[in-house]
């Protein structure tokens, strides 16, 4: 029998919890034992987030009760993201957690979609896609099972409190016997011959240990970036945003079950509904606009009273190029940042988690395990890097500098081929590993005002007539089964009310 | 301004003709494509056979053959696995099974419990937990002689003898509308990167949007056009002849193909109804036409029948897709018929080209992409293949010592370094194999992972045993319900009942 690994989680926020919460509930107490140091002193990021629905896949895994995670992190619920002005000023589209349509004659709906706009049939995309006719509704319930049914094609996520939902980690990891030690990172030792973590001295005098070192410290990377000194991939030039203000209003009276981000003149705003509160903030870039601008343009743009003063965040887009060097582990902002355009960041996070309990070294750390562990992360954050770089490269306005820049710059050439065919024939690549399938793509292309000239041949194969009238009942099936929904604000009322959790909290293992 | 492809011409011949004539012709045909095949004359002899992986049935269902038709035309065969045999020393046989899902517990892929299970003692191979492997063992069929099947979580390859397959797949695509012309071989006239007509030996010239060159190894069309250079594998595959043959059939029928590796190579046996067909793929320098054709019958155990015939083998590739021409098929890709690809290659290469059917006629931008696809499926499959050469235990023969040290490609080194390392499979984009199957070939050469998935140890060890008995205890009972292949597609069997 091997001892256990002691793993040491520096960073107490959303990805160090997280991180923890994975290893003590998946994990036996023989095979590691976890310690995670963080300080009172430094504040976690812990802005108001946006998730996605693979988060509900981390929730379940550890055993945590919806209803009740829910009502102590302020949660609501999330259909999709609504981008208002970005491709052009005066749009509006919202990338939903949901399909549109349905395939049609052997094709994916939009190519019917798209001829049937070539012939002279013209609709509104959204009006398919039952998660974003109830988004424009403000309605929620919980999808079905049945796959026949309108109300199984979408999926939900959550807006919560960050800061709440590490609390809320860090009282299930305690009662789990997870050792929390409360202090600051003084100085951390290398090995000067492997250029391991040999330890960490903290300024209380104790010299901590440890076989792995998970760096959660967030975007200095005590750790990975400080002491180890592993790269970092700088994608400021295709992703120019690099700071961003944060303020809190009171709730508004329009409860959105979706995230809203709004272009503005050197970046986006963001607006988050919690049941509480709204989170807001403006991410921008310094090239484009000076901090008081910034915070001008913000506080002139909310939608209720701002509880406090917006609160200056600075990044820079990229990610290190090994996230797990020696026996150190990057995971969080430490290992990569992309901007919360499309809500990726805890599920960057859980990504590396899910891999970590996959790929977890025993009894000693296998070179070929960090090298899979940075394939896949490193994929992740790739693909996910294009996808946000076509939000700001597709656009037609011409109010800023900012995006002109954005629209003229050199882009991936993955990005580039994937517009050029979709442009031509509506064609959108599905990848096997990596986030936003051809639904996602499709939104955001069409929302950012790319428009298929042709669509697949073989739609042709179904006559035009019994497409339209399909599409048209299609249309109604969603509208009238949106109506039967409830009202987003009164769903969360009722559902966050009950004072027990439904079954109790416990880790699967 | 765009315009539309209405003429599609194929030229070439064989299976990668007519199956891309016909998978055309049921999704385009009705849009008002025109296809015609030039048809060259026929490379193929009495003992060719096509093995196929399950994925061959998928592309029958999209061409509107069904199973039993299929298999009675060709005096076919189902198998649900390959069996290898020799290619280690120390090691026994292990069959390749075709189960459709991963054994998993607990959503833990059942390897990681194995091979726990093995470090502390087990006896039983990795195959006696497959399905798949153990019906192939027992000589049985998942499809019944009407092409009736049970539910199971596995799926039939497919043996074929390579004529009357070809027969048919010509039948049916005249059937539904295809035009052809036969000519010895064709005249391109091109423009650019763009082939405006072929001439044929009387003179006639044809004219296309799209061309479609299938004409095997020659690449008459594809070959002649610029950027389209062939790409030779020679280094990663140690073979460069073929050797084609039949052998009497067998009684009762396996349930699988056999694949036996010698000095010089290896050799494939595939069962027919009314014949046992009989492939040797080795290197002639290592052993001449003469001696591998003397040595067959010792090395498979059956005398050979009729004719042999030797061609040439150089697997490797081109860009499938230039101006306005597609290769599909041995113009496009050359493997070895090593796990059953042959025709799978041509079905990846039509599945991308029927994604991506150019919606103009006059510019074509989803070759680019097509091309990118069809190379990643095919350096997929490719790695496979090679994974067999790298991984055997020969130790002695020079054939094979060059085949273990000739270093991987960067691809496959990743995918044996990971499995070695956690019994993880890597699956890049565009895999045709999938984790079952690479799991099968990894463990079955004897690639044994140093550690397993943590989360297996939350399983208590008694617990863990009773599961193992509990899934081959299974496995038994779901094979004695199978039927056997020999009742169903034996020389002696009832004919298929028709209504």
């Amino acid at each position: 029998m091997n001892r256990p690994l002691e793993v040491v989680i520096v960073g107490g926020g959303t990805a160090g919890w997280m991180t923890a919460a994975g290893l003590v509930g998946v994990l036996k107490p023989d095979q590691c034992r976890v310690r995670l140091i963080e300080s009172d002193e430094i504040g976690a990021v812990g802005v108001g987030e946006a998730t996605l629905p693979q988060m509900r896949d981390f929730n379940d895994l550890i055993g945590i009760v919806e209803s009740d995670m829910m009502r102590k992190t302020n949660a609501t619920f999330k259909l999709g993201i609504e981008f208002r002005h970005w491709g052009f000023e005066g749009s509006s589209y919202v990338h939903p957690f949901g399909v549109h349509g349905k395939a049609m004659g052997g094709v994916a709906f939009h190519h019917q979609w798209t001829r049937a706009r070539l012939n002279g049939v013209p609709s509104d995309i959204e009006d398919y896609s039952y998660a974003i006719i109830a988004s424009r509704r403000n309605r929620f319930d919980f999808p079905v099972k049945d796959p026949a049914a309108i109300n199984s094609t979408y999926n939900y996520a959550y807006h919560f409190d960050a800061g709440l939902y590490a609390k809320y980690l860090r009282g299930w990891c305690e009662t789990r016997g997870l050792r929390r030690t409360e202090g600051k990172v003084r100085n951390v030792t290398l090995n000067p011959v492997s250029g391991d973590v040999a330890s960490i001295a903290m300024e209380s005098g104790e010299t901590i240990t440890g076989d792995l070192f998970i760096d959660c410290s967030g975007f200095r990377g005590l750790i990975i970036g400080q002491a180890m000194d592993v790269g970092f991939e700088d994608w400021t030039r295709w992703l120019p945003c690099d700071r961003a203000l944060a303020v809190p209003t009171t709730r508004s009276d329009d409860f959105t079950p979706y995230t809203r981000s709004t272009a503005r003149e050197a970046g986006w705003q963001w607006r988050i509904p919690l049941q509480h509160r709204t989170g807001n903030g403006y991410v921008y870039s310094s090239a484009f606009i000076s901090d008081d601008e910034a915070a001008a343009t913000l506080m002139a743009n909310l939608d209720g009273e701002p509880l406090a003063d917006p609160k200056p965040i600075r990044f820079r887009s990229g990610r290190r190029t090994a996230s797990w060097t020696g026996n150190c582990i990057a995971i969080g902002l430490a290992s990569g940042f992309l901007e919360p355009l499309e809500s990726t960041s805890i599920y960057l996070t859980q990504v590396a988690i899910m891999n970590l309990l996959k790929l977890f070294p025993r009894p000693k750390i296998d070179p070929a395990l960090a090298v899979e562990f940075n394939r896949i992360v490193d994929n992740e954050y790739d693909r996910v890097r294009d996808f946000l770089i076509l939000h700001y490269h597709a656009n037609t306005r011409t109010d800023s500098d900012l995006w002109r820049h954005c629209r003229e710059m050199e882009i991936p050439d993955t990005l580039r081929e994937k517009m050029a065919l979709f442009e031509h024939r509506g064609h959108i690549a599905q990848y096997k590993d990596g986030l936003f399938s051809p639904p996602s793509w499709l939104s955001v292309f069409l929302g950012q005002g790319i428009t298929p000239a042709g669509y697949h041949p073989m739609a042709d194969n179904l006559p035009l007539d019994v497409v339209t009238s399909e599409m048209a009942a299609m249309r109604e099936r969603v509208s009238s089964r949106v109506d039967a929904m409830p009202a987003h604000d009164a769903f969360v009322r009722d559902y966050c009310a009950g004072a027990q959790p439904l079954r109790a909290a416990g880790a699967v293992a | 301004m765009s315009r539309k492809v209405t003429k599609v011409v194929v030229v070439g011949r064989d299976a990668a003709a007519w199956l891309s004539a016909l998978a055309l012709q049921r999704a385009f045909g009705r849009t008002g494509v025109e296809v015609r095949v030039v048809e060259l004359p026929s490379l193929l002899g009495p003992s060719d056979v096509y093995a196929a992986v399950p994925s061959l049935g998928a592309l029958h269902g999209l061409l509107g053959l069904a199973e039993h038709e299929v298999l009675e035309a060709t005096s076919g065969v189902p198998v649900l696995g390959q069996r290898f045999a020799d290619w280690s020393r120390d090691l026994p046989s292990y069959i390749h099974g075709y189960d459709t899902q991963l054994v998993a517990i607990d959503d833990i892929e059942f390897v990681h419990f194995w091979v726990k299970a093995r470090a502390e003692g087990l006896k039983v191979a990795l195959d006696d937990f497959s399905l798949a492997a153990a019906a192939a063992k027992h000589g049985r069929s998942v499809i019944e002689r009407d092409g009736r099947s049970t539910e199971m979580p596995v799926a039939p390859g497919y043996h074929l003898d390579a004529r009357t397959y070809v027969a048919l797949v010509r039948q049916r695509a005249l059937r539904a509308g295809t035009k052809s012309v036969g000519s010895g071989t064709v005249v391109v006239r091109r423009e650019g990167d763009r082939i405006l007509s072929v001439t044929l030996d009387d003179g006639q010239s044809i004219e296309g949007d799209l061309f479609i060159d299938a004409s095997g190894v020659e690449a008459l069309l594809i070959g002649g056009a610029s950027g389209a250079a062939f790409q030779a594998w020679r280094d990663d595959f140690p073979a460069d002849r073929i050797l084609v043959a039949s052998a009497p059939a067998l009684k009762p029928l396996p349930g699988f193909s056999q694949i036996t590796a010698f000095a010089a190579g290896w050799t494939g046996l595939y069962p027919l109804k009314d014949r046992t067909a009989v492939v040797a793929v080795y290197d002639s320098g290592a052993m001449s036409d003469q001696q591998v054709l003397d040595g067959l019958p010792q090395i498979t155990g059956f005398p050979l029948r009729g004719e042999a015939t030797v061609a040439p083998l150089a697997p490797g590739m081109r860009p499938a897709w230039v101006g306005n021409c597609v290769a599909i098929g041995d113009a496009a890709v050359v493997l070895e018929p090593l796990d059953a690809v042959q025709l799978h290659l041509i079905h990846m290469g039509l599945t991308q080209l029927i994604a991506l059917f150019p919606v103009d006629a006059e510019a074509m931008p989803e070759a680019e992409v097509c091309n990118v696809g069809f190379a990643a499926h095919v350096r997929n499959v490719r790695d496979f293949q090679i994974s067999h050469y790298r991984l055997n235990r020969r130790p002695g023969e020079p054939f094979w010592d060059r085949a273990r040290t000739t270093p991987a490609p960067d691809s496959l080194q990743t995918r044996f370094n990971m499995f070695s390392a956690r019994g993880k499979v890597v699956l890049f984009d565009d895999e045709s194999f999938q984790d079952q199957n690479w799991t099968a070939l990894f463990i079955g050469h004897g690639l044994i992972p140093r550690s397993y998935d943590p989360m297996v140890d939350a399983v208590p060890a008694e617990q863990q045993m009773g599961r193992f008995r509990g899934l081959l205890g299974k496995i038994a009972e779901e094979v004695r319900a199978m039927p056997q292949v020999e009742a169903e597609f034996g020389v002696s069997a009832a004919p298929a009942f028709r209504p």
